[in-house]
């Protein structure tokens, strides 16, 4: 039995067959929530958006366009969903006048390896990193898209991409030197 | 080519984006400018570290409430009628009603003592309320899981979820679920509930022996992928025997092959 493509399953979404959802939120569903996490660094928050978007992917089939790529389009979705719910945030801070603080999930123990202690170091650093410079590296690093579907996602030149990729790449190389206290001279 | 423009192309060069062609004019570069080689080199010291990064995993609790959205669309249940179905006289409705109603009880009787003694909240009192509701949890899911509906079964799995040492007839019928029910989705979500109790030998035994069962490939796959991130090398047999299953689906026998390569890392 072949494997069906994102592409051919989703036109049997579009064609009306949803259990074919299905597959797709098994193939797509963690890198997702990955995704979203990085941006929104809530667990919870990122599980209603991952769910969300595929409630969208249902909502609006019709506007996928099979000659694209259904991980571009997915992703693209992604990224509307968590501007979104920052909208409604915002508002909702506003009304409310409160700011609801972005927890991190990192533990913070005393005693800690060296090797982890970086992780939690680099880990810090990218969350330290302007959004629009966190995601295409995230994209970029942890989803293995290349340029143009980044381009695609973000709506932008691959031009763009490829600047911020390298800036994005720079300070984050900076941010994790200055969390381990070392001193940068090529900065 | 400017020395801005050279190390724009880092990224691309570290993450094996570039062509041949470009591959070979951007190391023929490196070889003659030190300063070039200096950045790669600290770059790829973050870019690596990055790829090491544990990536985090959404909770069990995600695939159950989005096939029982799933489920809700496909049957035509609106998403009104779900905010009050908990509520919906009728028996099926009724036991996890009861359990709920005995929750509050237990949780209104702890707070009215505690404020009539003026004791505040002791640690043994904090513990014995923390297993009470732990309990009714569990029966909450287990009368859940019993019912016809795939959907309550999914919330039964959901609430499973939230137990934290479950009893062994929770941990039993969560395995019965993998193995025999008829709702693919159903069969994924409880594989998912059932991962947080892997420190159990029984259920990683258990997980082992389900693989040769399943007739989905979806199930087949997760429960691959479940094994490979509980590292049971028990599994080893199974996945094997899968890759030579000239039966099999070919993504199972891929992913088997996959599996056996990462256990035995």
């Amino acid at each position: 039995m072949q494997t069906q493509t994102d592409n051919s399953l989703m036109k049997l979404v579009q064609a009306g067959d949803s259990a074919q959802l299905a597959l797709l939120f098994e193939r797509h569903h963690v890198g997702l929530f990955r995704y979203l996490l990085h941006l929104t660094s809530d667990r919870m928050l990122s599980e209603d958006l991952v769910q969300e978007v595929f409630l969208r992917v249902l909502k609006y089939t019709r506007s996928y366009d099979p000659s694209l790529s259904f991980r571009v389009w997915l992703y693209g979705m992604a990224r509307n969903a968590y501007f979104d719910s920052l909208r409604k945030r915002r508002r909702e801070v506003s009304t409310n006048g409160e700011m609801g603080e972005i927890a991190s999930s990192e533990p913070m123990p005393e005693e800690i390896s060296s090797s982890k202690q970086d992780a939690m170091f680099l880990r810090e650093a990218l969350m330290q990193l302007p959004e629009e410079k966190r995601e295409v590296l995230v994209l970029s690093r942890f989803h293995e898209l290349r340029y143009e579907e980044i381009a695609r996602i973000l709506k932008c030149e691959i031009g763009t991409v490829k600047v911020r990729v390298y800036r994005a790449l720079k300070e984050l190389r900076e941010k994790f030197c200055e969390l381990r206290g070392e001193t940068l001279y090529d900065a | 080519m400017t020395p801005e423009e050279t190390s724009l192309l880092i990224p691309q060069y570290l993450s094996g984006q570039m062509t041949p062609a470009e591959k070979d004019a951007f190391e023929a570069e490196l070889g003659t400018n030190a300063g070039l080689r200096l950045e790669v080199d600290e770059l790829r010291s973050v870019w690596e570290g990055l790829g090491a990064l544990s990536q985090e995993a959404p909770s069990p609790a995600l695939r159950a409430r989005f096939y029982q959205k799933l489920h809700d669309i496909q049957t035509g249940r609106h998403v009104v009628e779900r905010q009050y179905a908990w509520w919906k006289p009728g028996l099926q409705g009724l036991v996890p009603q009861t359990i709920l109603a005995l929750a509050v009880f237990v949780l209104g009787t702890y707070v009215g003592r505690t404020n009539l003694d003026g004791r505040g909240s002791s640690t043994e009192e904090v513990k014995r309320l923390s297993t009470e509701v732990q309990g009714l949890r569990q029966t909450v899911a287990l009368s859940l899981l019993d019912q016809q509906s795939a959907t309550s079964r999914l919330e039964g799995i959901s609430w499973s979820s939230r137990v934290e040492r479950p009893e062994p007839g929770l941990v039993s019928a969560l395995l019965t679920m993998v193995d025999h029910d008829p709702n693919t989705n159903v069969r994924l979500s409880a594989l998912d509930a059932l991962e947080k109790f892997a420190g159990d030998p029984t259920v990683r035994k258990a997980l082992v022996d389900s693989l040769p069962r399943q007739d989905s490939p979806l199930v087949q796959i997760a429960l691959i992928d479940a094994l490979v991130r509980i590292r049971d090398r028990g599994a080893a047999g199974e996945l094997r025997k899968l890759t030579g299953d000239a039966e099999a689906n070919s993504s199972v026998r891929q992913r088997a092959q996959w599996g056996l390569e990462r256990l035995s890392l």
